[in-house]
C-alpha cells in the first residue's frame, strides 16, 4: 500500500489488525473488563499514557478500537473516541474544553437533545449558549462574546432541513481562534467529510445512518487534528499540564490528537459513558455497508420527493436539494451525494389529516428515530411536539399537518404504495 | 489444581495481544492464513471446523471432566447425534437407557432407527438387563445417570465393564450432576455427553452441548462428526458459557442444598404422594447415588395425592416456580414431563419406565430455600 | 519547552519532565515534515526512566519559529548550538529519517558531545525524486500525500496504531499541514542535496545503533546497508512488519529497541 485507500476499503478494513493469535478475520468481540499486564514496568507505561495500551474498558477496549479507528479514518480525523450514546459524545466533547462562565454559539436547527443540552443542563454549570439561525452566517459572528468558545451546529438542519456554511462558519471560528464542532449525524462522513471545509472536530450518533440497523445505541467523537488550541489561552484543559497524568500537556504530547485524548484521559475516566464492545461490533457490522445503504437511502429519497411534489394530497414538501428552497447551492456544494435522507411535508387537511395520514400507513413505522434501513415517519404537532400550542410550533419550525420522514431502504414502489394508504385516509380532511 | 480453580482458570489465558483476561469473542466465519505453506498454523480455517473461542470452552470442559478432548456443539441433542454417529453405523446396535431424556429415544426411534442402526431400550438401573441386551453388533452403550425425569440411576463402573467385554464404547449422559460431583471416566466410561444449558450455562441464556472423550481415537471419531455435519456451537453461546462454568460447583453446591431441604419437605407433606431424589434415603438407588457422586445434584420429581389433575392445578398455580422447559439453571423451574419434555415418548412406553401421569418434575434454583418451599407450601396449599 | 537559539523561538517537548542538564540527555530529532509528536511514544517513557528529553521541533515545524533551516550542515549546527545553549553533554541522539543525517554530520563534527546516536531508518544520503521535490514546492497537499502514502506501511494505511482511537496517518497529515507552508519542500531540498554522508559516517566515534523498517519504501534495504557499512559496529535491528515511519508504526519495538541501546551506552545513575 502505497497511496490512500478509498472510502469503501476504510469502511471495511479500517482500525482493524488482524488478528495475530488464530488470524480471525473478523473483529475480535472483547467482552471483557479488564486486561493482564505482562509486567509492571508496561502497566505504568500504560497509566502514564507513555504507551498505547488497554487497562480498562471504561477508557479502552480493542473491540471499541476497532470502530474509533475506522470512524476516524472515514471522517479523516486524527482520532476518535466512541461513546455510549450520541448525546454522551456531545457533553463529553462540550466538557472537554469548556467550563464554568464559557459560552456556546449554536445553530437553532439541531435535535432537541442537542437543544435542550444547551438549554437547560449546561447552564446549571456555567456553561450558556446563544442560538443563530443557520441560514444566517452573520448572526453567528454577531453571537460571538469574549467568553465564546465553541461553536456548533448541524450541517443538515433539524427540523427545517437548512445548510449550515460550514466554510462560512469555519472561517468565523478561524477568526476568532473558536473551533467548530459539527453534529454530523445526519450526513455520515460518505455524505460530507466536514473536516474539509473547516469543522474542527464533529459529533455523531452512530446509532442513525452510521450503524443503519437500529439495533444499537452509540455515539463518537472525531478530532479533525486541524485546531491551533495554543494560538490563545483559552483552552487550558489542552494546552496546560493536566494533574492526573503527572502534570501531562495534551497538547505538546499529543498534537493533532490533543483534544480526542482529552476526552479519553477525563471524560472516559471520570464519568465513564463509554461504548460496550458488543454494541462497536455490531455497530462496525453497519458501516461496512455504509456507502452502499447511503446511495440507496439517496436514490429513494429522490424517487419520494418527486411522488411527493406531485401529490394533489401534499401542501408543500421540503428537502434540502429542492430547487425551491434556499439551501439548494449549499447542498450541491456540501453535500453532491445526497443531502441526506429526512424529507418533511404537509397533508393538506391540517393537524387530523397528518395524524390520520400516520396512523394508516403500514410498512413505514411511526416512531422517533431516524436512519434506521427502515422508513420511519412521525406527526411532530400531535406527538414529539403535542403539548405547545399552534404560535410555538410556528415559532419550532413545525406546522400542524407536517409529517417527517426518514426515508429506508426499502422497495420505494413499496412506501409509495403505502403512502397511498395514508393518504386515502386522509383525504376526507382535506376541504379544496 | 482443585475443581473450583479449574472451573475458572482451566482454557482461558489472557490474551497475548491485548492482555483481555477474558477470551475474546472471535465473531468470526474465517481466518487469514500467514501464507499458504503455513496453513493451519494457527489452528483455526473455518468456524464450523474451529473457533478460538469454542476452543477455550472445550478445553475447560475436558479439563473439569479428566478427558482428552471436547467437542462442543450447538445443542445438547447435537452432542447425543453426534455420539450416535461417531460410534454407528448401519448395521449397527445400540444400547440406550429405556429412560433417557424424551430427545434421545425420538432421535434414536424417529431418526437414526431409518439408517439402519438397530436400538435396544433397556432398562440400565438394572446392569443385568444390559449385559442381556448385548449382541455381537453392539458398538454403543448410551446410559444417563440421573435419568431424566425419571431419577433412575445406572451404575456407570458395572456398565462400562459389560460395554468393555463386548468392545462397545460406554457414553454417559453426565447432564444432571455434571463433572463436579460425578466423573464418569474415573469409574471406566469412555466418552462423557453434556447439554451445556443446563448447569454449565447455567443461567438460561445459552443451548449448547458438548462431547468429551477419553481416548485419542474416540476423539477423533467425535471430531470428526462435528466437522462434517457442522452442528458446531457458536462463539457467542461458548463465550456465555465460559462465564457460567465459573461458578459451577459454588452453584451446585447451593442449589443441591437447597433440592436436599426441598425433597425432605415434599417427602413430609400429607398432600404428597412420593417423592424422587437421590439424597433422600427413601430412594431406591440412595447407595449407588452415594457411591459414584459425590453430591445429589438439584432435580427431583414428585407426585400430588389426587395423579395428574392435582398436579396440574398445582403448577398452574405456583408462584415463583416458573412452569418451563429446561433445567439446571438459576431460576427454578417445575416442568410436567407427560405433557412437555416427554410428550413424544408412546404412552406405554412412558409407563413402563416409570412416567407417570401425576409427575411433577422441579428443577431447583438458586433462589433462597425458605422461598422457594413457601412457593411449593403455598401451591400445595390450593390443591 | 520553548528555549531562543538565533534569536528563534525553539520547542522541545520535554515528555511531562522538566528539563535538568545534569541528567543524561536523549534529543529526539524528527523527519522532514514531521514535528515532535513523531516521538510521542518513546518520548515520554525516557523522559519517566530518569533522562532529560529533549524531543524537538525543527525550525518551521509545528512549534519553533520559522523560517525552516536549509542545509543538513545548518540543521547539525543549530543542533550543536542547543547543546552549547543549554550546556547540555552525554547526548544520546535518537534521529528519524532526515534527523539522522543530521546526526551523522553532528556526530563528525562535534564527536565529544555525544554518548550514541540510534539511526532510525535512512540510508546516508536521501536523494529525492524530482516529482515529489516539484510537488513539495507547488503543490504541497499532494507532496504531503506522497509522503505519508510512502512513509506509512499498511498499519498507516489501515488506520491501524497502538493507541486506541487514533489514526497515525490522519494525524500525520494534520501536522505536515500545520507546518509553515515551505518546511516540507525546504526539507526535502536539504536531504536531497546532502552528499557528505560517507564521510561523515567514518568519523563517529560514538556507540551507533541502526534500526531498519522491513517494509521501507523511503530508505529500502540498499539505502540502510549503505549506513551499516561506514558505521564503526552498529548495533542493528530489523523491525520486518513496520513502513518508514517506525516510532510511530512500530513504538513498542522501537522503544524496546532504544531502551535497551540506551540503558547500556548512557547509564543514568
Amino acid at each position: 500500500m502505497s497511496r490512500f485507500l478509498n472510502f469503501d476499503t476504510l469502511a471495511l478494513h479500517a482500525g482493524q489488525v488482524v488478528d495475530p493469535e488464530f488470524g480471525a478475520r473478523a473483529a475480535p468481540i472483547y467482552q471483557t473488563t479488564s486486561y493482564v499486564f505482562p509486567d509492571t514496568d508496561t502497566a505504568s507505561s500504560i497509566f502514564n499514557l507513555e504507551r498505547g495500551g488497554h487497562a480498562y474498558s471504561r477508557i479502552t477496549n480493542p473491540t471499541v478500537g476497532v470502530l474509533e479507528q475506522r470512524i476516524a479514518a472515514l471522517e479523516g480525523g486524527s482520532a476518535a473516541v466512541c461513546t455510549a450514546s450520541g448525546m454522551a459524545a456531545t457533553f463529553c466533547a462540550i466538557t472537554a474544553i469548556l467550563g464554568q462562565g464559557d459560552h456556546i454559539v449554536a445553530s437553532t436547527q439541531m435535535y432537541g437533545g442537542n437543544i435542550s443540552l444547551m438549554k437547560n443542563t449546561l447552564p446549571r454549570f456555567g456553561i450558556t449558549a446563544t442560538f443563530f439561525d443557520p441560514t444566517d452566517t452573520d448572526a453567528c459572528r454577531a453571537a460571538i462574546q469574549d467568553n465564546t468558545k465553541l461553536i456548533y451546529g448541524e450541517l443538515i438542519g433539524n427540523p427545517g432541513l437548512d445548510i449550515l456554511d460550514l466554510e462560512a462558519i469555519g472561517k468565523i471560528g478561524a477568526d476568532h481562534n473558536i473551533p467548530v464542532m459539527i453534529d454530523a449525524t445526519f450526513n455520515t462522513p460518505y455524505l460530507c467529510r466536514c473536516f474539509d471545509y473547516g469543522a474542527n472536530m464533529t459529533v455523531h450518533s452512530v446509532t442513525k445512518w452510521m450503524g443503519g440497523h437500529g439495533v444499537a445505541i452509540g455515539g463518537v467523537v472525531v478530532d479533525g487534528g486541524n485546531f491551533d488550541w495554543g494560538a490563545t489561552d483559552k483552552y487550558p484543559t489542552i494546552t496546560e499540564p493536566y494533574a492526573p497524568f503527572s502534570g501531562i500537556n495534551l497538547w505538546e504530547e499529543f498534537g493533532p490528537a490533543a483534544f480526542a485524548t482529552r476526552i479519553r484521559a477525563e471524560a472516559m475516566r471520570d464519568i465513564g459513558p463509554s461504548m460496550s464492545p458488543m454494541n462497536a461490533f455490531l455497530l462496525l457490522q453497519g458501516i461496512e455497508t455504509l456507502s452502499l445503504r447511503m446511495d440507496k437511502h439517496m436514490s429513494n429519497t429522490m424517487e419520494l420527493l418527486d411522488y411527493l411534489s406531485n401529490h394533489d394530497q401534499v401542501s408543500w414538501v421540503n428537502h434540502p436539494s429542492l430547487a425551491s428552497r434556499s439551501s439548494h447551492e449549499l447542498a450541491k456544494k456540501y453535500l453532491p451525494k445526497g443531502a441526506g435522507s429526512i424529507i418533511s411535508f404537509g397533508v393538506k387537511g391540517g393537524r387530523e389529516a397528518g395524524k390520520a395520514f400516520i396512523e394508516n400507513c403500514e410498512l413505514a413505522s411511526h416512531l422517533a428515530n431516524v436512519g434506521d434501513a427502515k422508513t420511519l415517519i412521525i406527526h411532530p404537532a400531535t406527538t414529539t411536539h403535542s403539548r405547545i400550542d399552534a404560535d410555538a410550533l410556528v415559532a419550532a419550525g413545525i406546522t400542524e399537518d407536517m409529517v417527517r420522514l426518514s426515508v429506508g431502504l426499502e422497495d420505494v414502489a413499496d412506501i409509495k404504495a403505502d403512502f397511498e394508504n395514508g393518504f386515502r385516509a386522509a383525504k376526507r380532511f382535506a376541504k379544496g | 489444581m482443585g475443581f473450583r480453580t479449574r472451573q475458572i482458570h482451566a482454557g482461558v489465558t489472557p490474551d497475548p495481544l491485548t492482555g483481555s483476561i477474558l477470551t475474546p469473542i472471535y465473531q468470526t466465519t474465517t481466518y487469514v492464513q500467514p501464507s499458504v505453506d503455513e496453513y493451519l498454523s494457527k489452528g483455526f480455517t473455518y468456524s464450523r471446523s474451529g473457533n478460538p473461542t469454542v476452543k477455550a470452552l472445550e478445553l475447560k470442559l475436558a479439563d473439569l471432566e479428566g478427558g482428552l478432548d471436547c467437542a462442543c456443539f450447538g445443542t445438547g441433542m447435537s452432542a447425543v447425534l453426534a455420539t450416535m454417529l461417531a460410534f454407528l453405523e448401519a448395521g449397527k446396535h445400540a444400547i440406550v437407557s429405556d429412560v433417557a431424556y424424551g430427545g434421545t429415544y425420538r432421535l434414536s426411534t424417529k431418526v437414526l432407527s431409518r439408517f439402519g442402526i438397530d436400538y435396544t431400550f433397556a432398562d440400565t438401573s438394572n446392569p443385568d438387563d444390559v449385559a442381556n441386551s448385548v449382541r455381537d453388533n453392539t458398538a454403543l452403550i448410551l446410559t444417563e445417570t440421573p435419568a431424566n425425569p425419571t431419577m433412575k440411576c445406572s451404575d456407570i463402573a458395572a456398565i462400562s465393564e459389560i460395554a468393555n467385554k463386548a468392545g462397545a464404547v460406554h457414553a454417559v449422559d453426565n447432564t444432571f450432576l455434571t463433572p463436579y460431583y460425578q466423573r464418569p471416566f474415573e469409574l471406566g466410561a469412555d466418552v462423557s455427553i453434556h447439554s451445556t444449558t443446563k448447569y454449565m450455562d447455567g443461567h438460561n441464556a445459552t443451548v449448547g452441548g458438548a462431547v468429551i472423550s477419553k481416548s485419542d481415537e474416540h476423539a477423533e471419531a467425535v471430531r470428526f462428526i462435528q466437522n462434517s455435519t457442522g452442528t458446531n456451537m457458536s462463539p457467542q453461546v461458548a463465550w456465555l458459557t465460559l462465564q457460567g462454568c465459573k461458578t459451577l460447583s459454588v452453584r451446585m453446591d447451593a442449589q443441591s442444598a437447597s433440592a436436599m431441604a426441598i425433597a425432605e419437605f415434599l417427602e413430609a407433606h400429607p398432600k404428597v404422594e412420593q417423592v424422587a431424589y437421590p439424597g433422600l434415603k427413601s430412594f431406591s438407588q440412595h447407595e449407588l447415588s452415594s457411591r459414584q457422586a459425590s453430591g445429589y445434584g438439584a432435580m427431583l420429581w414428585f407426585e400430588v395425592k389426587g395423579g395428574l389433575a392435582a398436579g396440574k392445578k398445582l403448577m398452574d398455580n405456583i408462584e415463583l416456580w416458573s412452569l418451563a422447559e429446561n433445567l439446571g439453571s438459576v431460576e427454578s423451574l417445575i416442568t410436567h414431563p407427560v405433557t412437555m419434555t416427554h410428550a413424544d415418548v408412546e404412552p406405554e412406553e412412558r409407563a413402563r419406565v416409570g412416567i407417570i401421569d401425576g409427575l411433577v418434575r422441579a428443577s431447583v434454583g438458586l433462589e433462597d430455600t425458605e422461598d422457594l418451599i413457601q412457593a411449593l407450601s403455598d401451591a400445595l396449599d390450593q390443591v | 519547552m520553548y528555549f531562543e537559539i538565533n534569536d528563534k523561538q525553539v520547542f522541545a517537548t520535554t515528555g511531562g519532565k522538566p528539563f535538568d542538564n545534569s541528567k543524561p540527555t536523549i534529543v529526539f530529532l524528527h523527519g522532514s515534515g514531521f514535528d515532535h509528536t513523531v516521538w510521542n511514544l518513546q518520548s515520554r517513557f525516557f523522559a519517566f526512566r530518569g533522562y532529560s528529553v529533549l524531543a524537538l521541533d525543527l525550525p518551521g515545524h509545528t512549534k519553533s519559529e520559522g523560517p525552516p533551516l536549509e542545509s543538513i550542515e545548518v540543521m547539525a549546527d543549530w543542533l550543536h548550538d542547543i547543546f552549547e545553549s543549554l550546556d547540555i553533554n552525554d547526548v544520546s541522539l535518537v534521529a528519524h529519517s532526515q534527523g539522522c543525517l543530521v546526526g551523522l554530520e553532528l556526530a563528525s563534527r562535534y564527536p565529544d558531545r555525544l554518548r550514541s546516536v540510534s539511526f532510525i531508518t535512512s540510508g546516508l544520503e536521501t536523494p529525492v525524486n524530482d516529482a515529489l521535490l516539484s510537488a513539495a514546492r507547488e503543490k504541497p497537499e499532494s507532496a504531503i500525500a506522497m509522503m505519508l502514502g510512502w512513509g506509512f506501511g499498511s498499519a498507516g494505511h489501515l488506520h491501524q496504531g497502538p493507541i486506541p482511537g487514533n489514526s497515525m496517518v490522519s494525524g500525520g497529515r494534520k501536522i505536515m499541514r500545520g507546518n509553515t507552508p515551505d518546511a516540507l519542500s525546504t526539507d526535502l531540498h536539504a536531504c536531497n542535496n546532502y552528499k557528505n554522508g560517507v564521510a561523515a559516517a567514518e568519523k563517529v566515534n560514538c556507540p551507533t545503533q541502526v534500526i531498519v523498517a522491513g517494509k521501507d519504501r523511503m530508505a529500502p534495504k540498499k539505502a540502510t546497508d549503505k549506513l551499516i557499512e561506514h558505521l564503526s559496529g552498529p548495533a542493528v535491528a530489523v523491525i520486518r512488519e513496520s513502513g518508514h515511519i517506525v516510532p510511530q508504526e512500530a513504538p513498542n519495538k522501537c522503544r524496546s529497541l532504544l531502551k535497551d541501546f540506551i540503558f547500556k551506552n548512557n547509564p543514568t545513575t
